[in-house]
């Protein structure tokens, strides 16, 4: 491992000031992936500022929006009541995720942050990684992918964003909050993630120094129904091959609110609104669900070995969406 | 001495010896060795997987901070050839500027920190003349080394007896590259001292390291002391010299320090071998009243260019069943991959899920029950020899295990039992696992305070070897076991062979068997020195041991205590050797017989979505006289476990391209975690086997084998899909 300074911030204003003014230092949250990639020798810091200590940590409930401090830990947030009682999805996408040991280590900010875990990416012995050495290609398209993306993929990287929690969070419009150098702003977390295009070093629009401190959550309409549905190759401990997670109000008979989003299969967390449309307005069973399915995986970028998640994906998400909405035939 | 016709401590569940060492921390392996000048080394891998080194820029690393040596083929001494026999030694590292697999060691960096060794290793710029590498197991283009261990067999006329069998299965089949993964990194700390070696290894075979490092370094063999006294697991990685264990002494000779390696997670996927990929074909053909009458098997395996590996999948078929046509054949495929070795069942764990999964697609062929076929065809003589087993109670495992899974409750129609949105599937498979015994030596002493010490230069891998042989020589000597210290992993003590092909506890007992006999004569001799001892005329068949006692059998009154002994003889202690070689099954009449085996699974599928769990695993097994029932338990079950693996989740991937193996971390490479794993139930069957003196049959690997087929086996009653290729996974299963 590369040598490197270690500082630790005392307020939220010297974090930013400190790493904005050095382009070779980084935020140290909960380190379960930044201390790995340090260690591969992907990242190569010279400064890590440790904010752990920053009063960045807790949920409150403020009316309809759950504000999450950017440092609140996986487990944290799982056992927190409000997200218990009205987002059962959330809670769920977060005991799937990882293992308890990472999750009472894990913040929910590092969480959005997450580097892939493409082994092409992971691997610097590997010289063609366009995220990693941009302008080099993309050993992946021609090697062993599996746990790849087939959405939002180019020529250039079809390398899978793997949260679990964040597949929820886009579903919900969550807000992300930040501070840079030049003071707070809030984005949308649909806007938050860029698809790798052929620029794919570039996963979000944070630029360099800014520091994610909150993410607000607002709450669904009372009496919706959630779930989040992971398929992956062991039972616990592994990311997911594809997942969906589901947001339905019903009334009446038919699907008056529908919020869909898929992890497993995007280079983002991905949001699905055409799925959403077809659902919206209809009446719940299998024929709007399979139709919302294909709406979904519509234009796949697939490469032999991601080719079967098209199906896989499909039947996760009809089996969310039969799930949470209790219509089986 | 009958002693172990009616044991005191052999057979119940005494718990690990070494089981507070562990659990608090204070046992020490290889790696929790240091030296107070011990400087550290990182390894440098090729990134082609064929050609050559065509530059090498070495400047940035050596003034690097705190390096102390760079080591390349440019500048590494040059070595001797280490050993060529069984599981030959790998060639001299950095010999040469050829490259014949991706990963294989270019440089070594020596550094006064481990942190700092790697950085200056991830320094150093090698340029390559590459050429296209041999990756594919059917690569024309490779060369096939058929019958590479003799062991192909071929009796009867079986092309004439498929062409006349009222029934014919034949299929193909494949089995995935798997890496064995020890947890415990592998780790060497080599101290010179002039030609005095002194090296902490992670090896199961610590008197090969020492012959190995002895040839291949040019210095007495008597000067090399090779420790380990606790290894972090094997699974048969441990079995070969591997070249990290070589440029670790070699790093400590040039730099004049003690130099520790401990191999990264990535490196122990290519570093210390893996279970080759096998491709199988299979021919069986039966009456219509199921009879076999003739078995075919062919299989290929994978191996290293200039490597070796012993992976005979295809001779499982000469074991198993009564069939008057067998022929089995088995060939390699030379290829630039890392080097193939043993992984827990070599050739067994991947023939048998061939075998047992053509036997079961037979059944459903026949409209015959699985367990029913299987007993048809019971092989009551060793196929091939028609001589009588040893012992065998395959017989009473499929019957223990049917009973107590409850077999007859099977719906025999494929895809008629279901629970909810599961399908539920039963499987099972037959073991009749291979028999191997290598040359052993132990030492027992007594000394005056009545206390034992036993010792051979073996290994523990975590399978028992220490609790067991203090139980064995405690029965032997007549002691408690607390008053006996059983040792091992120091060359300094008598040699003894590798913890491997379940062979260990056979051959190590059977020397502590020999050496405590030959102890307890001792004993008699230095008594019959007195006329007046109640043990005087005294043959070994005449007395018993207890209590720390030599007396007359069923006159406990009549005779004397070790310590009295050496007390009246003026002695500190005294100490015999012991050894065991096997015989030869002509010379003892009979076929030495492995372990046997039945498993029974079932199994949970979603066909919408491809996922499979194992909600329970019945297993019977004869593994001859059960030293420690606890002990042998865990051997199953771990070995379950692995099984599990095997079928539905490990599997090393190389990129098609590069040969660079594309999983090799324990987040990408899976394994099973506690959730896949279900209800384990396991008996043990049988009684003592006939060919050894203390009746045992090792049991170290046999619970890996029969998995992968009870589970296809399985997947098929649940869903009538047939999987030939392991692992099962979701692709390969959605239906």
């Amino acid at each position: 491992m590369r040598e490197f300074a270690y500082f630790r911030a005392a307020d939220v204003g010297q974090a930013v000031a400190t790493v904005a003014a050095d382009p070779e230092a980084s935020y140290l949250a909960g380190g379960t992936t930044q201390l790995d990639l340090m260690k591969d020798g992907v990242l190569e810091p010279d400064q890590l500022v440790d904010i752990t200590r920053l009063p960045l940590r807790g949920v409150v409930r403020e009316g309809d929006t759950l504000r999450v401090g950017a440092l609140t830990t996986m487990e944290e947030l799982a056992a927190d009541p409000t997200v218990a009682g009205r987002l059962p999805f959330v809670r769920e996408a977060l005991l799937l995720g990882a293992s308890v040991q990472l999750r009472n280590m894990a913040t929910i900010g590092g969480n959005l942050l997450q580097r892939t875990r493409c082994r092409y990416f992971r691997d610097p012995t590997v010289p063609a990684c366009n995220k990693r050495r941009p302008g080099t290609g993309c050993a992946a398209i021609a090697g062993a992918a599996r746990m790849h993306a087939i959405l939002g993929a180019s020529e250039h990287c079809i390398a899978l964003h793997a949260s679990d929690l964040a597949v929820p969070l886009v579903a919900l419009d969550a807000i992300v909050r930040v501070r840079g150098a030049d003071g707070e702003r809030s984005i949308p977390l649909t806007d938050f993630y860029l698809l790798p295009g052929d620029t794919p070093d570039r996963e979000n629009v944070l630029v360099h120094g800014e520091l994610i401190t909150a993410v607000d959550v607002p709450l669904p309409a009372e009496g919706t129904r959630s779930g989040y549905l992971k398929v992956r190759d062991r039972a616990s401990y592994e990311f997911a091959l594809t997942s969906a997670g589901v947001a339905l109000l019903l009334d009446g008979g038919v699907i008056v609110e529908a919020r869909v989003a898929l992890g497993g299969v995007g280079t983002v967390p991905w949001r699905a609104r055409e799925a959403e449309d077809i659902l919206r307005g209809a009446p719940p069973g299998p024929a709007a669900f399979r139709a919302a399915a294909e709406a979904a995986l519509r234009d796949p970028f697939t490469v032999p070995g991601t080719a079967f998640k098209v199906e896989l994906a499909k039947r996760t998400l009809e089996r969310a969406l039969r799930t949470v909405s209790g219509v089986t035939s | 001495m009958t002693i172990l016709e009616r044991p005191r401590h052999v057979g119940p569940g005494v718990d690990r010896v070494d089981g507070p060492q562990k659990v608090t921390g204070a046992a020490r392996y290889p790696n929790d060795f240091s030296h107070p000048d011990m400087a550290h080394a990182a390894l440098v891998r090729a990134t082609i997987a064929a050609g050559r080194v065509a530059r090498l820029d070495t400047g940035a690393a050596e003034s690097a901070p705190g390096v102390l040596a760079v080591l390349t083929h440019l500048n590494a001494p040059r070595l001797a050839t280490g050993p060529s026999a069984l599981l030959a030694t790998p060639p001299p590292p950095l010999r040469d500027d050829r490259i014949l697999y991706y990963g294989q060691y270019v440089a070594v960096v020596v550094a006064d920190t481990p942190e700092r060794a790697s950085a200056a290793a991830r320094r150093i710029e090698v340029g390559y003349e590459p050429a296209e590498p041999l990756l594919d197991i059917h690569d024309p283009r490779a060369e096939r080394l058929p019958d590479p261990w003799g062991s192909d067999a071929s009796w009867g006329d079986t092309r004439a007896a498929l062409d006349d069998a009222h029934v014919v299965i034949e299929a193909s089949y494949t089995t995935a590259e798997n890496t064995n993964n020890p947890l415990g990194l592998f780790s060497t700390l080599a101290e010179w001292d002039g030609d005095t070696l002194t090296v902490h290894d992670s090896t199961q075979w610590p008197t090969r390291v020492r012959a190995t490092l002895a040839q291949m370094f040019g210095v007495p063999e008597a000067g090399v002391r090779v420790l380990v006294l606790y290894v972090g697991g094997g699974f048969g990685a441990g079995l070969r010299v591997w070249p990290h264990v070589i440029l670790t002494a070699m790093a400590a000779r040039q730099t004049g320090r003690p130099v520790k390696l401990v191999m990264t997670r990535p490196e122990m996927f290519t570093g210390i071998g893996h279970r080759p990929a096998t491709v199988q074909h299979i021919r069986i053909g039966a009456t219509r009243d199921g009879r076999l009458t003739a078995i075919e098997h062919e299989s290929r395996s994978t191996v290293a260019i200039e490597g070796d590996n012993i992976e005979p999948c295809a001779t499982v078929s000469t074991a198993a069943y009564a069939c008057p046509n067998v022929t089995a054949h088995d060939e390699q495929v030379r290829l630039n991959i890392p080097w193939t070795n043993s992984m827990r069942a070599p050739g067994e764990a991947q023939g048998n899920f061939v075998l047992e999964s053509a036997i079961d697609e037979l059944s459903h062929a026949l409209g015959i029950d699985p367990l029913e076929l299987r007993l048809r065809n019971y092989a009551e003589v060793h196929p091939r020899s028609g001589l009588p087993w040893s012992s065998k109670a395959l017989r009473e495992c499929y019957e223990v295990g049917a009973e107590r899974f409850g077999w007859s409750r099977r719906v025999p129609e494929p895809g008629s039992m279901r629970e909810g949105d599961w399908l539920v599937g039963y499987g099972m498979a037959g073991i009749s696992y291979f028999w191997y015994q290598a040359p052993c030596q132990a030492r027992a002493t007594v000394r005056g305070d009545g206390t034992a010490y036993v010792r051979s230069a073996v290994t523990d891998i975590g399978t028992g070897t220490y609790t067991i042989m203090t139980q064995l020589a405690a029965e032997l000597l007549g002691l408690e076991q607390d008053r006996v210290t059983f040792g091992l992993g120091d060359t300094s003590m008598p040699p003894g062979p590798q913890a491997g092909g379940s062979g260990l506890t056979a051959a190590l007992g059977s020397a502590v068997h020999a050496a405590c006999r030959n102890l307890v004569r001792a004993f008699l001799d230095a008594a019959a020195a007195d006329p007046a001892s109640p043990l005087a005329g005294c043959d070994l068949d005449d007395v018993a041991v207890t209590g720390g006692r030599v007396h007359r059998v069923g006159e406990p009154e009549r005779g004397e205590s070790y310590a009295g002994i050496l007390a009246m003889r003026g002695l500190d202690e005294l100490s015999a050797d012991g050894d065991s070689t096997p015989r030869t099954p002509q010379e003892a009449g009979m076929a030495p017989a492995g372990p046997f085996g039945a498993r029974f699974v079932e199994v949970r599928v979603d066909p919408e979505l491809g996922r499979l769990s194992v909600a329970r695993v019945v297993s019977a097994i004869d593994g001859g006289r059960i030293l420690n029932e606890k002990l042998a338990r865990s051997q199953i079950i771990g070995g379950t476990v692995g099984g599990i693996g095997m079928a539905m989740f490990e599997d090393t991937v190389s990129d098609p391209g590069t040969g660079r193996i594309a999983n090799a971390t324990l987040g990408d490479y899976l394994v099973p975690v506690n959730a896949d794993i279900p209800d384990m139930d396991v008996s043990f069957v049988g009684g003592p086997d006939a060919f050894n003196p203390i009746g045992v049959k090792g049991v170290g690997e046999i619970g890996l084998v029969g998995m992968a087929a009870a589970i296809a086996n399985a997947v098929f009653h649940a869903t009538g899909k047939r999987i030939r290729s392991v692992p099962i996974t979701i692709d390969r299963l959605l239906l």
